[in-house]
């Protein structure tokens, strides 16, 4: 028996309606949460939108979970095992039947879980669609074979962005800031141990029954169905699934007590790269830490903030500057990023970048800006909302972190919040020079 | 070509009146603007998508990369009002941007802005595109992004699109498509503010301009866009005359050299047909079967990659494809000219010769046999299905309306569902006896070593691979071992190398 765990009234077209309005809600739509015995949550967002339907499996465990050495870029591989079918439903059978639903489907991985899709149209293929995706997450099958032959895929997917520098710098960044936490190694892993992969069966096991389980998975379902006739299906199909109890513990990442930083000779000419990250703290609705940071990752460094006009466009020494503060479970990195068009430069702007830092701390942002900032977040993600698949693929994400579309709100409801003494404060405890990674990446000189 | 239903616009004409003209079979002033309108009642956001019927295929020779660098200016500099540090700072609270997509005969400047801020965001753009700033200041960096595109990005930071350019190269030499729409770096380095200036002058006219609009804008303001536009010029760029693209005799391998653990590789020729064609539907059921894009229904994806585990994957097109959003075509890349292609993404060096030998192995199977019933029947459903997903958002159903008047169908997405119902296997298979061949195709090769690779092409040497897997299937085995001495006829002198270094200095595939 299901129990219904939150449901929020609001009318599915409140989107058009004006968001100059303070109260407006920036999620609006009508959803419903419940919970299956076995711990399986569904969020259900039923639309007005006519035939699409945007089904989403959400695993709570991405490359965070690879705490073991030698295990980096496990949480993706699996990602390609879950494609290989089952007994019932063969990898040909499942194959053929996406073809034959003329499906969008696919998954992928980030740091703290996997994703997985069908997009489809026509209501009354529903039925099929959660019997065929609850069989594969309950009854995946395969032998030791197929995983030595997807184990080369995965190198195959290492080649196909070989030949891009930004995946070295990041790889590089997280190497040299993280010291204990599995946010050290990013989804792909490292070479050394995607090249190890075919002799990972038994961990594959190991790894499925850990963290494909029903208490660690939402289903996230939008689009043009009736609520009760899914679960109906969810509860018929899924039911069936075994809880794994399994508590992860991620290592605790000790404090950085001294700048680090690293190099990256890349091999041909290339534009430099330069990348400053500091440990910052975990997403939350609730604290004002994050929520304040966003906000000056914004005012300091958008395209319209002071610094990007003045060295990207009136100086030109830079193709490109942004801010990344990634939204993670556990504390993960708030990141600059700059594209240079000289190696000389490279000083120069990170100079550049921490006095910006600095000034964050001392000077207070001014009260229009940050109104300016409010009203870009909330039409970006009204933009982002505005197709059945937008709004799933939008939740996916925030669904991982809170297990609940209510976040969204509650998250613009701290943005609201933030005074400029906030992200003063952020700022000061957060951009300390003991706290920094510099990573840097220069082209070879020679043709 | 079939015949078009556009609409156009005079001066301040209402919607209602051009429409009906078109409806009577009124003729199209050639020097006028036309527009695309897909009103949505109720709708908060509404997009724009300006289309410019001019494109890299319109530079003038000897200034490769001038269409690109003009248009780059209007969508990321200033307008004679304000800078674009003015414009970024107005954009902001709006979440609203301009950005450009471009190809070989067209340009589209695109935009969705919620309703609360359209007449905001539309007076800024209006001045962005009918006004332009041409600051030296923006021409300069603007200019120098396009020189770092060409002469250090593309060749060493993207391996898979300096393939696919490869093979434009290889298909286009002395061709108005020959060059990458960003020039090269020798035609960049010489272009100037005044160039742009008349580069826009000559083509930024209203005979050239589709104004597309959907969404929740107000019942008056398509004719006031129009008006605006209005004021541009009478008059058009006639469409370019193009010579026919090269067809290869026999293979032709063009092979770039770097240092490199894994080989890129593309490879097509050119094909006679455009979605315009009735012929495209069923060519469109081959080639998804054959190699649909990231999708599991595609043949050489699930012969390369699911069997063997070679890449990460392996596609193939019937035309020119730009992925959109998520794995869906973007719209408005329309061409005269199309080709075929195929997609290898990279692989390990000591696999590359067997990964061609398959891959073109593949291609004379489908040509010999073409395709089953039962595979015809499920690809043909799967097409019906999952063509329904392409136009989701406002803009991508703008952009498909404009498609469409392009190709001339009332609605492109509708006829396929119209005509793929009525085919029949033998269509399908007729088409690709027609259209499709494996003995003269174009391949273009990005990896390490292109001598060693040269040498086992010519010399036709056995090219066995190992598996990590010891158990490998029974059928998979027996295959490899035709596949591994499938005799592919390349002749030493075609089988050019070059040094990825060097391409796109100048035009056309480098002379080692």
């Amino acid at each position: 028996m299901a129990k219904i765990l939150a449901s929020a009234l609001s009318a599915v077209l409140l989107l058009a309606l004006p968001l100059k309005s303070q109260t407006t809600k920036v999620f609006p739509y009508d959803y419903r949460i419940e919970e299956l015995e076995n711990g399986l949550k569904v969020v259900s967002i039923p639309l007005s939108n006519p035939n699409i339907i945007s089904y989403y499996t959400i695993v709570r465990s991405g490359s965070r979970n690879e705490i073991e050495p030698g295990k980096s870029g496990f949480a993706h591989f699996f990602e390609h095992m879950m494609f290989k079918g089952t007994k019932q439903v063969p990898k040909t059978a499942y194959d053929e039947f996406l073809t034959r639903l003329g499906a969008g489907t696919n998954g992928y991985t980030t740091d703290d879980f996997t994703c997985y899709f069908v997009v489809f149209a026509g209501r009354e293929n529903l039925e099929k669609v959660v019997k065929t995706e609850a069989d594969r997450f309950i009854n995946l099958y395969y032998t030791e074979d197929v995983i030595k032959t997807e184990a080369s895929v995965i190198e195959g997917e290492y080649y196909s962005s070989v030949s891009n520098p930004d995946r070295r710098l990041v790889e590089l960044l997280r190497d040299t800031a993280f010291e204990k936490h599995s946010y050290k190694h990013t989804t792909l892993g490292f070479l050394k141990d995607i090249q190890d992969l075919p002799n990972q069966y038994d961990y594959s096991l190991l790894y499925k029954k850990r963290f494909y389980s029903p208490d660690n998975s939402i289903l996230l379902v939008a689009g043009d169905f009736d609520h009760a006739k899914l679960m109906a299906y969810v509860k018929k199909y899924y039911g069936s699934w075994e809880k794994s109890n399994y508590a992860l513990q991620t290592p605790v990442e000790p404090p950085q007590i001294q700048p680090k930083r690293s190099h990256y000779d890349w091999p041909t000419k290339t534009l430099p790269k330069l990348v400053i990250g500091f440990h910052g703290p975990a997403y939350s609705d609730e604290t004002i830490d994050k929520a304040a940071l966003d906000l000056l990752a914004e005012t300091s460094f958008s395209p319209s903030s002071p610094l990007y006009q003045r060295l990207v466009i009136q100086e030109q020494k830079c193709f490109s500057l942004g801010a990344s503060f990634g939204d993670t479970r556990d504390p993960y990195l708030l990141m600059f990023n700059a594209d240079l068009k000289n190696d000389d430069d490279l000083s120069y702007v990170e100079s550049e970048i921490l006095k910006e830092l600095e000034k964050a701390k001392n000077e207070p942002a001014p009260a229009q800006k940050l109104a300016e900032i409010k009203s870009n977040m909330k039409y970006s993600m009204a933009n982002a909302l505005g197709t059945t698949d937008g709004i799933a693929g939008t939740l996916a994400f925030y669904i991982n972190l809170a297990a609940d579309p209510a976040t969204l709100n509650k998250l613009f409801n701290l943005y609201e919040k933030v005074t400029p003494r906030d992200i003063q404060d952020a700022a000061k405890k957060y951009f300390k020079a003991a706290n920094s990674t510099v990573v840097t990446l220069t082209g070879g000189k020679e043709k | 070509m079939r015949g078009s239903m556009k609409t156009y616009f005079t001066g301040v004409l209402l919607i209602g009146i051009p429409i009906l003209l078109a409806a009577c079979g009124a003729k199209i002033d050639p020097n006028k603007l036309t527009s695309e309108l897909l009103p949505l009642d109720g709708n908060p956001l509404v997009s724009f998508r300006v289309l410019v019927k001019v494109g890299s295929a319109n530079d003038p020779s000897g200034k490769e990369g001038l269409c690109r660098l003009t248009w780059s200016l209007l969508a990321g500099g200033g307008s004679k009002s304000i800078t674009i540090r003015q414009i970024t700072e107005k954009f902001y609270p709006m979440a609203a941007s301009l950005s450009l997509s471009m190809d070989k005969e067209l340009a589209v400047f695109e935009g969705t802005v919620h309703k609360d801020n359209l007449e905001g965001y539309y007076a800024i753009i209006k001045d962005m595109l009918l006004d332009p700033g041409f600051r030296p200041d923006d021409f300069n960096r603007i200019k120098t992004n396009q020189l770092n595109f060409v002469e250090k990005t593309l060749i060493n930071n993207m391996d898979e699109t300096f393939g696919k350019e490869i093979l434009n190269l290889m298909l286009y030499e002395d061709h108005p498509y020959g060059h990458h729409e960003a020039g090269t770096a020798e035609s960049v380095a010489g272009l100037t503010l005044d160039d742009v200036n008349a580069f826009y002058r000559e083509h930024f006219v209203q005979g050239n301009i589709v104004l597309g609009l959907a969404g929740g804008y107000p019942a008056d303001f398509a004719a006031k866009v129009a008006a605006d536009f209005g004021k541009l010029p009478q008059t058009f760029t006639p469409r370019l005359s193009l010579p026919p693209a090269h067809m290869p005799k026999g293979l032709e391998f063009v092979i770039a050299e770097k240092p490199t653990p894994a080989t890129a590789i593309s490879m097509g020729f050119p094909i006679a047909l455009t979605k315009a064609d009735e012929d495209f539907f069923a060519l469109w059921i081959a080639g998804s079967h054959f190699g649909e894009h990231r999708q599991h229904v595609s043949l050489l994806f699930q012969k390369i990659r699911e069997e063997r585990g070679q890449n990460y994957g392996d596609y193939a097109y019937i035309d020119h494809f730009i992925q959109g959003r998520d794995k869906f075509p973007a719209p408005n890349h329309v061409r005269q000219q199309q080709y075929f292609s195929i997609w290898i993404r990279p692989l390990a060096n000591s696999n590359r010769h067997f990964v061609i030998r398959q891959a073109l192995r593949e291609l004379k199977k489908l040509v010999d046999d073409g395709l089953s019933e039962e595979r015809f029947q499920l690809v043909r459903t799967y097409l019906l299905n999952y063509t329904k997903l392409y136009a989701q958002t406002i803009g991508e159903r703008l952009g498909w309306q404009m498609d469409s008047v392009y190709y001339g169908y009332p609605d492109f997405l509708a006829e396929a569902q119209n005509v793929l119902p009525k085919l029949t296997r033998a269509d399908v298979n007729r088409a690709i006896k027609k259209y499709l061949n494996f003995e003269n195709v174009c391949v273009a090769v990005i990896t390490q070593d292109a001598e060693g690779l040269r040498n086992d092409l010519v010399s036709n040497a056995p090219s066995p691979i190992k598996y990590a897997n010891p158990n490998m299937p029974r059928e998979v085995l027996d295959e490899d071992t035709v596949i591994q001495e499938y005799p592919l006829s390349v002749k030493a002198d075609k089988a050019r190398i070059a040094l990825a270094a060097e391409f796109f200095q100048k035009r056309g595939v480098p002379a080692k």
